[in-house]
C-alpha cells in the first residue's frame, strides 16, 4: 500500500519558476514516468518528492500522510541516480546496505537482506569488490540493489539507464519490468529515453517547461495525444504535422484543392477554420498502384535504417516523413502514394490542443 | 623512426636545461657534500679532509638531538593544527551563506602575506608591552598581567606554531575546499535519502574525496615545516634559550654564526636526508590512499 499524491506542487528558483503547477495521483504499483525535454522540471520534481528540495507551495502526500518538511531519510523512499551514486570507499555489500546501517538495523539482519536484493540482482558474486572494480553495468545494478534493500514505499528513479549503451540498457530496461511486476512497488521514473517510458510506464506523465502537459497510459499519450507538444514528442521520427482548414465539411491540407478527409469532429464546422493535421510515419502505408491512395508524397530521400526505410520528402510543400516496410523499392525524386487509417489521423486546433473526434464518418 | 634515434632526439633537446641544472644545482649541492667532510670555515681555511668527522661529532651532539625534537614537535604541532583548521574552515566555506565569496576571498589572506610580514605581525601581538594578545587576556579576565609570550621558554615555542597555523592554515583550506567541490553531488544526495547523518556523511560522501587531496597538503605542509627558517628567525632567532631552535636555524648558526661550513654542510645533509626519507613514505602513503578512494 503505497499511494503517492501530488498535489499543485510549485517551485521557484529565486525569481523564476520552475514547476507551475503539478496534480499527479499515483495508485499502489504505478509506475510513473516523467518524459519531457532537457530542462522541463522533471528532475527537479523528483527532488522535491524525495525531500532534496522542498517546494514553495504544494503538497506531496505518501500514503495519505504529508512528507513535505520531513527529512529525505523519514520519507521512506529509495532512489537511483544517472550516476549512481555509490559510496566509492564501500564495498558493494556495504553500498547496498548502507542505507540498513544508517539506520541500526542489526548485522546478520542486515546481511540476510543484501543477500537477498543481490539474489534478485544478480550480483553475489560482486558483493566484495569496490564500485571502481565495476563495469558500468554492474554499478548501476548494485545502485539498484540499494534502492531495493529497503522495500521502501516509493522508488525514484532519476535517468538510471542513460550511462549505459543501447545493448545494456534493453537489458536492464527488461530487468527493471520484471523487478516492478514481482514486486509491485510504487515508482517514479524521470527518462529521455521513450522507448523506455513506452515499455516500463503504467502512467506516463509529459512535461513541458514545468507543468504537465498530458498525464495518462503509455497507448493514451501514443495513440491520442493530448496537444500538438505531446504529439511531436513521442514517436521517433515525430508525428508529421501538416496546416489545414475546413472547407465544405472536410478537411483540406493548406495548398492542396482535393480534400483528404471528412471532418471528424463538431468543435469546427465552419469553413474556412484553421486546423493542424497529424499522421504518424508508421502510420501511413505504401498505397501500391495508388488504389487506397490519400496522399502523394515527393519523395527527396529514402534511408533505410533497418527495420523500416524513412522516406523523406514534401506534401504539398509541407515536409512529410513517411516510414515503409524495409522492403519496399522507392525511386528518390518521385511521387509514391500513400494511404492511411481514419484512426490514424489527428486533429489539433490553433491553440495546439487535441480536437475532440466524436463524430467518425 | 626508430627508437634510439627519438631518444636521442629528446636527450639533445632537453640537454640545455640538463647543463643549467647542472650548474646550479648539482654543483652546489656536489661542493655541499665535499664541504661536509672537510673543516672548512666560512672565511680563511678553505678544510682539511676530515672524513665522516663533522657528521658523527653533529649525531653526537645533544644540541642537534634537542633541536631535532624542537624541529619535529613544531612541525607536528602546527601541522596537525593546519589540518584540522584548514578542513574545517573548508567545510564551512563550503556551505552556501550570505557573504560567502567574500569570507572565501578573505580566507587566502593569511597565506599570500609574506612570511616576514606575518611573523613581524604576530611579534606586534604578542609583545610584552602593548602586544593585542596581552591586551585580550587581561580585558577578558583570562590573564593577571602581561606576559613576554615570545620571551618565555615555556610559550616561545607555542607562539610560534600559533603564528605558523595561522600563516599556513589557507593553503590547506583551499586544497580541501577544491576537494569538497568534487564530491559528486549526486553521492551527496544518495546519502541523505539512505539516512545517514552529518558524520557518516562526511566519512563515507566527503572523505574519499579529501583523502587524496589532503595526503598531498600533508606533505607539502610537513616538509616545509621541517625545513622553517624564515618564521623563526623573525620571531625569535631560535631563542630563548634555545627553545625554539629548529634544525634550519642551527645550520646557519653553525655555518654563519659559528662560520663552520664544514659542519653546517652536514647538518645541511642531514635534513635534506630526513625530508627525502618523509617525503618516500608520504610518497607510498599517498598512492594507498589514491587506491582506496577511486
Ligand atoms: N538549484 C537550482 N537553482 C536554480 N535553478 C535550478 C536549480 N536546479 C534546477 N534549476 C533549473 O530548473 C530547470 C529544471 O531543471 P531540472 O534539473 O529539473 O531539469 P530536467 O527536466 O531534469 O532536465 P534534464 O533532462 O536535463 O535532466 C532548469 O532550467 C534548471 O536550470
Ligand atoms: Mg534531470
Amino acid at each position: 500500500m503505497s499511494e503517492l499524491t501530488i498535489r499543485n506542487i510549485r517551485k521557484s528558483f529565486g525569481a523564476v519558476e520552475i514547476l507551475k503547477g503539478i496534480d499527479i495521483t499515483l495508485a499502489d504499483g504505478d509506475f510513473l514516468v516523467l518524459l519531457g525535454a532537457s530542462g522541463c522540471g522533471k528532475s527537479t520534481l523528483l527532488n522535491l518528492v524525495a525531500g532534496l528540495a522542498e517546494p514553495t507551495e504544494g503538497d506531496i502526500l505518501i500514503d495519505g500522510r504529508s512528507v513535505v518538511g520531513t527529512a529525505p531519510r523519514d520519507r521512506d523512499i529509495a532512489m537511483v541516480f544517472q550516476s549512481y551514486a555509490l559510496y566509492p570507499n564501500l564495498t558493494v555489500e556495504r553500498n547496498v546496505g548502507f542505507s540498513l546501517e544508517m539506520r541500526g538495523v542489526e548485522k546478520a539482519v542486515r546481511r540476510e537482506l543484501v543477500m537477498e536484493a543481490a539474489r534478485l540482482l544478480k550480483i553475489e558474486g560482486l558483493l566484495k569488490r569496490k564500485p571502481s572494480q565495476l563495469s558500468g553495468g554492474q554499478r548501476q545494478r548494485v545502485a539498484i540493489g540499494r534502492a531495493l534493500v529497503r522495500q521502501p514505499k516509493v522508488f525514484l528513479f532519476d535517468e538510471p539507464l542513460s550511462n549505459l549503451d543501447a545493448k545494456l540498457r534493453m537489458e536492464m530496461r527488461a530487468e527493471l519490468k520484471r523487478l516492478h511486476k514481482m514486486l509491485k512497488a510504487t515508482v517514479v521514473y524521470v527518462t529521455h529515453d521513450q522507448i523506455e517510458a513506452m515499455t516500463l510506464a503504467t502512467k506516463v506523465a509529459l512535461m513541458r517547461d514545468g507543468h504537465v502537459e498530458q498525464l495518462g497510459t503509455p497507448s493514451e499519450i501514443y495513440n491520442r495525444p493530448a496537444t500538438r507538444y505531446v504529439a511531436e514528442f513521442v514517436g521517433a521520427p515525430p508525428m508529421n504535422i501538416l496546416p489545414a482548414r475546413i472547407a465544405g465539411g472536410k478537411i483540406v491540407v493548406e495548398n492542396a484543392d482535393v480534400p483528404l478527409a471528412s471532418a471528424k469532429t463538431s468543435a469546427l464546422s465552419a469553413d474556412g477554420d484553421k486546423l493542424s493535421i497529424g499522421i504518424r510515419p508508421e502510420a501511413v502505408s505504401y498505397a501500391g498502384n495508388g488504389g487506397e491512395a490519400k496522399l502523394w508524397l515527393e519523395t527527396e530521400i529514402a534511408e533505410l535504417t533497418g527495420p523500416e526505410l524513412q522516406v523523406t520528402g514534401t506534401i504539398h510543400g509541407h515536409r512529410f516523413v513517411a516510414a515503409l516496410p524495409p522492403t519496399t523499392e522507392i525511386v528518390q525524386g518521385t511521387t509514391v502514394p500513400l494511404g492511411f487509417e481514419a484512426e490514424a489521423l489527428h486533429m489539433f486546433g490553433s491553440d495546439g490542443r487535441r480536437l475532440p473526434d466524436e463524430t467518425v464518418s | 623512426m626508430s627508437g634510439s634515434r627519438s631518444t636521442l632526439r629528446a636527450w639533445l633537446l632537453l640537454l640545455p636545461l640538463l647543463i643549467i641544472m647542472t650548474t646550479v644545482i648539482g654543483w652546489p649541492l656536489a661542493d655541499t657534500i665535499r664541504l661536509s667532510f672537510t673543516d672548512a670555515r666560512l672565511v680563511g681555511t678553505s678544510g682539511e679532509w676530515v672524513g665522516i668527522g663533522n657528521y658523527a661529532a653533529m649525531l653526537s651532539s645533544s644540541r642537534f638531538w634537542s633541536t631535532l625534537a624542537t624541529t619535529m614537535w613544531f612541525a607536528v604541532a602546527s601541522v596537525s593544527l593546519e589540518m584540522i583548521i584548514g578542513v574545517l574552515a573548508a567545510l564551512l566555506v563550503n556551505q552556501s551563506f550570505y557573504g560567502r565569496t567574500l569570507l572565501r576571498a578573505l580566507l587566502i589572506l593569511p597565506w599570500a602575506l609574506p612570511t616576514v610580514v606575518n611573523a613581524s605581525l604576530w611579534r606586534l601581538i604578542y609583545n610584552p608591552q602593548y602586544g593585542a594578545l596581552n591586551a585580550m587576556l587581561t580585558q577578558l579576565g583570562l590573564a593577571d598581567e602581561y606576559q613576554s609570550w615570545l620571551g618565555e621558554p615555556s610559550s616561545a615555542l607555542a607562539a610560534l606554531i600559533i603564528a605558523d597555523t595561522w600563516k599556513n592554515f589557507p593553503l590547506v583550506a583551499l586544497i580541501a575546499l577544491a576537494a569538497l567541490q568534487a564530491v559528486p553531488k549526486e553521492i551527496r544526495a544518495a546519502s541523505m535519502v539512505d539516512g545517514a547523518g552529518p558524520i557518516a556523511r562526511f566519512r563515507y560522501v566527503v572523505l574519499p574525496y579529501l583523502a587524496g587531496p589532503l595526503m598531498v597538503a600533508l606533505v607539502l605542509r610537513t616538509i616545509e615545516a621541517f625545513k622553517v627558517f624564515d618564521i623563526v628567525w623573525v620571531m625569535t632567532r631560535g631563542g630563548p634559550a634555545n627553545t625554539t631552535r629548529t634544525l634550519s636555524i642551527l645550520v646557519y648558526q653553525e655555518a654563519f654564526s659559528f662560520q663552520r661550513a664544514g659542519a653546517g654542510a652536514s647538518l645541511a645533509l642531514i635534513i635534506a636526508l630526513i625530508v627525502t626519507v618523509l617525503s618516500t613514505v608520504y610518497a607510498v602513503m599517498i598512492r594507498k590512499a589514491a587506491g582506496s578512494a577511486k
